[in-house]
């Protein structure tokens, strides 16, 4: 019987939610046993534009070329599911869509016109239709080995949606919010991380992005009344999947803050034009 | 990601000479490096006249998304520069910002900042020997396909991998973005018990890593050498460098790491969404491991230092890029051995981080990453949030000096029949380890055949 | 969930006897690492409180320097803070955010395993992994919470073997409140500050140390080994003065009036006020796993990448989850706010019907636990004020017991495609009581979760069970060949009550898959149908490829039965009635008086199917229905089936909308 063939492909990211399927180091040659690993740029000189039986996607689209790309790879694949939270949510990166992409691109490049970029990070799920997802900044190796054994064993993947709290009650850690007053956002993130921050003793900020029936404005009214201002809370939004739709809204005032007269200064007077190399 | 492939295009009309033959190479994406970009060499009369890297990954602007966020905030924030390297990262921010503002950690502190860039040298470089260097020397196309014909190989190469990974995790939770980097040193310090179950696992880490330097001191090596060379990495009195040092030169550069500024600068190169780095006389420059172990080689740990000696080839690191497996393998000697060091004599410190106090002023501070150098400077306003950034990774600072060593490699294979010829160049590329979430990456090469006739 | 038949005794020694006012002896407060060396005889480890974290939890401690000694917490919603205490005190602190329960009932337990090979499948129960504990410094609330989840997980008809091999291992030493926080509302509830039984030993603080009594012959015996005197009359009042001034201290805390709140909370399901506290409540579960009582969980699979070998274990859960309540076709209660008036009403209302006593015994760890501090006594105090007028409480109907630790294995001798996605499965059955008509199964496979299935027929070494593939699961059941095996529980439930339409009409109504569990009925009712006055069964399908058991009709019409049928909607080529079932009554005769109704089908249709009987002069304690719930375990055990002061899966599935009442048709109930 032929093995499945998967696809790991990568739009813009730092590359660490595929690494996380090289890190299943206990797993991964039983894994590679079982599915026929056809396109993996990563990982593997073969090379295959399709189809596929499944597509892992990491990255958000970011320039015009990959918003054209992920259509195409649709197309070739029969199941496409996006892992990280640059895939899901847009990633840190799209801070940039609530910002002004020009000045940005102005910051950094002296010749902005040589950057072709969108002025968004976008989510795959804006561009095409996405049939699972697997969270997380990175997502979890343990979330990844669950999901790939209950796609060749035909079960339904175990992720459940539900509070971070849940997880760190039975591991048995002590509520960072409630006995030392640090801010956590794990009321409203979804688990998966296996509750990591409060075990080193800080809040969640979360990288899983917001969970199902995620109260955001109760928790802003819990944080505040702890003794936090308004834009502290909002800037604990700002961070990896700040443009969730749940965190949208609050993440946007964060980002809106350091737009005002926060832009760097243009770098003309560090970074040069290579005249030689025009 | 597969996009950006150029052709190379044909002569012009003109009179006169014979035509050139011409030839297309068309590569497509790297594979088995971090990152996309292409190669286009331009040859003129059977010369490689120009190799230009076009680095098109997405551009993502770190040094924008910092500005207006708090230290500890930024710390997060920049780990997302790269999957492979996060702790680099970390790391060389903390150090800018503790510069900065004037904090001094706990010498436990320092030493669990060593074991946490051990564990990442060792998960980085166990990678790149094993899963992405390894199979061009043995002839397959990737680590899977170098499974079939030698499973121990790579069991042994995910094995350390594990352990780099499993350090990482055991101080910052997670081996990819850890969590608990703060100003001032750790979120929470491990309790002894907790790292000593690293234990066995780090004297079989010694082991497997000795085993690999005489695996890949072994495999057949093309004999390809770049002189002059020009190296550069961070020295320190007594330590291997990874957090501490003055960056020095193999032609006599000595600054303080703090200083990287005033003798490099970067630079914008059309078709490239990467700057790239020189030093202000404009000359390229090579950081990363074979630059460590040439300048800094007196601080190996004993254990590598012997390895080194007994391969003997400690000057063709200095030159041939081929031999950066090796010194990689070195290098996983050395960090899996300081590990040991490290977790053997460990007391909990008396405070996880010290407290700290945000003043305005600019820190800039140069760490040692798995793949080389690396440079993070951080003005800091009166609220105590950044206000401008400057992120160096090593692999933009390396471009220039693969370019380099490009138009001097390609003649000498352009011959061989495509693929071949498209395998040689690929491996020369990554035997630099180019991280290219870092930098973005690699890598169509493409040949353009300049028409002849009258000279630009 | 490893269920023994049998009904344990009190978790904790033999005969617990009261403690003896007249002999309280005294143990200095030096001598403490004498009773944790007496405690930890036979390899027994001990678990107390330390401080961690910046809390006081519970863990394995080996010395009395390791307790939190000169320690106490101020509490308050949503807030805890350890400072200095008393100086020289050991125990000066309430309860932290740990309770026994982490030990006695762990995050965490396997429940058994499966295995699928060439030569069978089989189904192993895990066997309990329960070291012999020592619980030293259990407060009045949290034995009282220890004696709630017996009657949970012990007392019912099926008990929870690893529960009870936990809990029969431990011994208990508890430690009288001489302080209170602000969030302590033991004395309201009635369980405290004072120990009274549950325990070994019961220490109370005083400066100089402890006053000592027994709770049971095994105190009785640990007091022999420590180097204790008789306590002295001042060291006596000490001790009463120090549990007396806790209990101030509780009594100046807000409380809750207990008198008739089950009753008045059952009263205020509609309250505004429901609405107001979802928008404060940010239904992370941190309440019901800080909580000492709650005791729902959920099952994980965990298996090998070919699913041949699959673990399952049980971990806690929450039911302010919206996945607490799903089923195939979406979640009962989807709403914040349904999900918050379900643990509030089950932990003051029906916990009582259900088990006699209150689930909460003011400990007040959900309040100082809760992130956002959103209080039950304030929220009871709006919601549920006294006083109210008192309505009836309706008796529970008596549970059915249940056999088997877990799945056996069970093989399929047929296969039969009812429609394009509903398949009959013929099951070996022996060894195993005949299911009754109405009562179901839990069906699982290695790797993947059980579910509940009707049986829809019974012959004598068989049975058959007919499935809809709704989810992957039971995709996969309705997939397998003849040959193969598959897990099977039970039976399970009650069924319909046959002897109760003995001598009546019977009026049966069935919606698509509904007619499964029906049918034994109907078997029964054609096997013996003199018995039975007219009976009429009333059949609705989406389509007619999707009526079920077609080609029966005719046998049963023969029988003597009258049956109309219906579909949603139909072609050209169906020639019968279209229309939801309920039309079918228009064209029928008035319903008899006496007449009894059995209904299944989706629950809209039988909420209007109900109201249609209603209409037709049918009174509730005549109508019958059949639920479907979320079920994990099928013995009550999970939580997860919970409605009202019901269990489905054991007190019913059937139900007569007399028993139900308000809840059913309530929205998010």
């Amino acid at each position: 019987m032929s093995r499945p063939r998967l696809g790991v492909v990568k739009f813009a990211s730092c590359d660490g939610c595929q690494l996380t399927l090289l890190d299943l180091e206990d797993e991964l040659l039983a894994i590679t046993d079982r599915v026929d690993v056809v396109e993996f740029p990563e990982a593997t000189s073969a090379r295959s534009k399709g189809p596929y039986d499944l597509l892992l996607v990491e990255g958000s689209v970011s320039t015009p070329e990959q918003a054209e790309e992920i259509v195409e790879l649709r197309r070739r694949s029969a199941k496409l599911v996006t892992i990280g939270a640059c895939a899901t949510a847009g990633g840190i990166q799209a801070l940039r869509n609530v910002a002004h992409h020009d000045s940005w691109r102005a910051a950094v490049y002296p010749e902005p016109a040589w950057i072709e970029s969108l002025s968004t990070a976008t989510p795959i799920a804006e561009h095409v239709t996405v049939d699972a997802e697997l969270r997380g900044c990175p997502i979890a190796p343990g979330q990844l080995v669950e999901f790939l054994t209950a796609t060749l064993v035909g079960r339904r993947p175990q992720l459940p949606d539900e509070a971070v709290c849940l997880e760190c009650k039975r591991a048995g850690r002590v509520c960072v919010v409630v006995a030392s007053g640090e801010p956590c956002l794990g009321p409203v993130t979804r688990t998966g991380c296996g509750a990591l921050c409060p075990a080193f003793a800080r809040g969640c900020y979360a990288c899983f992005g917001p969970r199902e029936s995620a109260n955001v404005a109760g928790l802003r009214r819990g944080l505040v009344a702890d003794g936090m201002t308004a834009a502290e809370v909002d800037e604990r939004f700002a961070g990896f999947t700040a443009m969730a739709p749940a965190f949208a809204a609050t993440a946007s005032k964060a980002a809106a803050a350091y737009r005002e007269g926060t832009v760097a200064e243009p770098t003309t007077d560090r970074v040069e034009v290579d005249d030689a190399r025009r | 990601m597969h996009g950006g492939e150029g052709r190379g295009t044909g002569s012009g009309g003109g009179t006169a000479p014979a035509p050139t033959v011409e030839r297309d190479f068309d590569i497509g994406q790297l594979t088995r490096v971090e990152g996309e970009g292409s190669l286009r060499l331009r040859l003129r009369d059977g010369k490689v006249v120009d190799a230009r890297l076009a680095i098109f990954e997405a551009p993502r602007y770190f040094e924008q998304l910092v500005v207006g966020r708090q230290p500890d905030d930024v710390l997060d924030i920049v780990a997302r520069i790269c999957g492979i390297c996060p702790v680099a990262y970390q790391m060389s921010a903390v150090h800018a910002f503790e510069a900065a503002f004037g904090v001094t950690i706990d010498p436990v502190v320092r030493s669990l900042r060593r074991l946490l860039y051990c564990g990442e040298w060792i998960e980085s470089h166990a990678l790149h020997v094993t899963l992405l260097h390894a199979p061009d020397f043995l002839g397959v196309e990737s680590g899977i396909a170098l499974a079939a014909i030698d499973r121990g190989a790579v069991e042994r190469g995910l094995a350390l991998k594990k352990t780099g990974n499993h350090i990482v995790a055991l101080l910052g939770g997670r081996p990819i973005h850890p969590v608990s980097v703060r100003v001032g040193g750790f979120s929470r310090a491990p309790r002894v018990s907790e790292l000593a179950v690293l234990k066995p696992a780090l004297d079989l880490a010694v082991e497997q890593s000795l085993a690999m330097v005489d695996w890949v001191a072994a495999f057949p090596t093309p004999a390809y050498d770049v002189e002059p060379a020009r190296l550069v990495a961070l020295k320190h009195a007594t330590d291997y460098p990874m957090n501490e040092g003055r960056i020095v030169s193999s032609d006599g550069i000595d600054i303080a790491n703090t200083d990287w500024s005033t003798t490099f600068r970067e630079s914008q190169v059309e078709g490239s969404n990467a700057l790239q780095s020189h030093t202000l006389d404009g000359r390229p420059y090579l950081v990363g491991p074979a630059s460590r172990i040439t300048l800094a080689g007196e601080q190996l740990h004993p254990l590598a230092a012997e390895a080194l000696q007994r391969t003997g080839l400690a000057g063709e690191i200095r030159t041939n890029p081929f031999r950066s497996i090796v010194a990689r393998a070195i290098e996983l000697v050395h960090a899996a051995a300081e590990a040991r060091d490290i977790v053997g004599d460990y007391r909990p410190p008396a405070e996880a981080h010290v407290a700290w106090q945000a003043r305005p002023g600019t820190g800039g501070w140069a760490t040692e990453a798995p793949r080389g150098l690396i440079f993070h400077e951080y003005r800091v306003d009166e609220r105590g949030r950044v206000a401008w950034a400057r992120i160096v990774p090593p692999t933009s600072q390396n471009q220039a000096a693969i370019e380099a060593a490009l138009i001097g490699f390609a003649p000498g294979v352009l011959e061989l029949p495509e693929p071949e010829a498209h395998v040689r160049i690929e491996q020369l590329v990554r035997s630099y380890d180019p991280c290219i979430s870092c930098a973005t990456h690699f890598l169509d090469v493409t040949v353009e055949h300049e028409p002849p006739g009258p000279t630009r | 969930m490893t269920p023994s038949a049998s009904m344990t005794s009190t978790a904790g020694s033999a005969a617990i006897t009261t403690p003896s006012a007249a002999e309280p002896a005294f143990l200095e407060r030096h001598d403490l690492d004498a009773l944790i060396g007496a405690l930890q005889a036979g390899d027994r480890r001990v678990i107390g409180p330390t401080v961690r974290d910046g809390a006081v939890i519970l863990d394995e401690i080996t010395t009395a320097a390791e307790l939190p000694a000169g320690v106490r917490e101020t509490q308050a919603p949503g807030r805890y803070r350890l400072e200095e205490g008393r100086k020289g005190r050991t125990f000066d602190f309430t309860v932290g955010p740990m309770s026994p329960k982490r030990w006695t009932f762990p995050a965490r337990v396997p429940i058994g395993t499966a295995r699928r090979e060439a030569a069978g499948t089989t189904f192993t129960a895990a066997t309990p992994d329960a070291p012999p504990l020592a619980f030293l410094g259990v407060r009045a609330c949290e034995l009282a919470a220890l004696d709630v989840q017996d009657r949970v997980l012990l007392r019912g008809p099926v008990a929870d073997q690893d529960y009870a091999a936990r809990r029969r291992s431990a011994i208990v030493v508890a430690i009288e409140c001489t302080t209170a926080a602000s969030t302590c509302f033991c004395a309201s509830m009635g369980t405290g500050p004072e120990v009274r039984d549950g325990a070994d030993l019961v220490l109370t603080e005083t400066q100089a140390g402890f006053v000592v009594r027994v709770g049971s012959d095994r105190g009785t015996r640990l007091l022999e080994g420590l180097p204790v005197r008789p306590a002295t009359e001042a060291e006596r009042d000490e001790a009463s003065v120090g549990v007396a001034e806790a209990r101030s201290a509780v009594r100046a805390n807000v409380g809750v009036a207990t008198t008739g709140l089950p009753v008045r909370l059952e009263a205020a399901l509609d309250h505004s006020r429901w609405a107001e506290v979802a928008e404060r409540c940010l239904t992370c579960g941190n309440c019901t796993l800080v909580c000492p009582t709650c005791f729902c969980t959920s099952v994980e699979q965990v298996s090998d990448l070919d699913g041949v070998e699959s673990t399952t274990q049980r971990a806690w859960d929450s039911c302010f989850s919206a996945g607490f309540a799903a089923v195939a076709g979406g979640t009962f209660r989807s709403r914040p706010q349904d999900r918050y008036r379900q643990w509030l009403t089950h932990k003051f209302s029906t916990w009582v019907e259900q088990f006699g006593t209150f689930g909460c015994v003011g400990c007040g760890r959900c309040v100082t636990w809760c992130p956002v501090g959103i209080d039950v006594r304030e929220e009871l105090a709006v919601i549920a004020p006294p006083p109210r007028p008192s309505l009836p409480i309706l008796s529970i109907p008596a549970p059915v017991p249940a056999d088997g630790a877990w799945l056996r294995s069970a093989r399929i001798l047929g296969s039969h495609r009812e429609t394009s996605d509903t398949v009959t499965l013929t099951m070996a059955w022996i060894d195993a009581p005949h299911p009754r008509p109405g009562q179901f199964v839990m069906v699982g496979l290695p790797s993947f979760p059980a579910a509940p299935i009707s049986v829809s027929r019974v012959h004598d070494t068989s049975i058959e069970l007919t499935i809809r593939a709704a989810g992957p699961a039971t995709a996969a059941l309705t997939a397998l060949p003849t040959g193969s095996e598959i897990g099977l529980r039970g039976p399970l439930g009650r069924g319909w009550p046959v002897d109760r339409m003995y001598g009546r009409d019977v009026v049966i109504v069935a919606g698509g898959i509904g007619l499964a569990p029906l049918r034994p009925l109907i078997d029964t009712i054609v096997d013996d149908r003199l018995q039975f006055g007219a009976v009429r069964i009333f059949l609705g399908a989406r389509t007619p490829r999707d009526r079920l058991f077609t080609s029966e009709l005719s046998a049963w019409t023969e029988a003597g039965l009258l049956v109309d049928e219906t579909v949603d909607r139909a072609g050209a080529d169906w020639l019968g009635r279209v229309g939801v079932v309920t039309h079918l009554f228009d064209h029928s005769e008035r319903i008899p008086e006496g007449t009894i109704a059995a209904v299944c089908g989706p629950e809209r249709m039988m909420e209007a199917t109900a109201d249609v009987l209603r209409s037709r002069g049918l009174t509730d304690d005549r109508i019958l229905i059949t639920l479907e719930r979320h079920m994990d375990c099928g013995v009550g055990l999970c939580g997860h089936c919970q409605l009202g002061r019901f269990f489905v899966c054991r007190d019913g599935p059937v139900f007569s909308l007399a028993e139900l009442g308000d809840t059913f048709g309530r929205e998010g109930r």
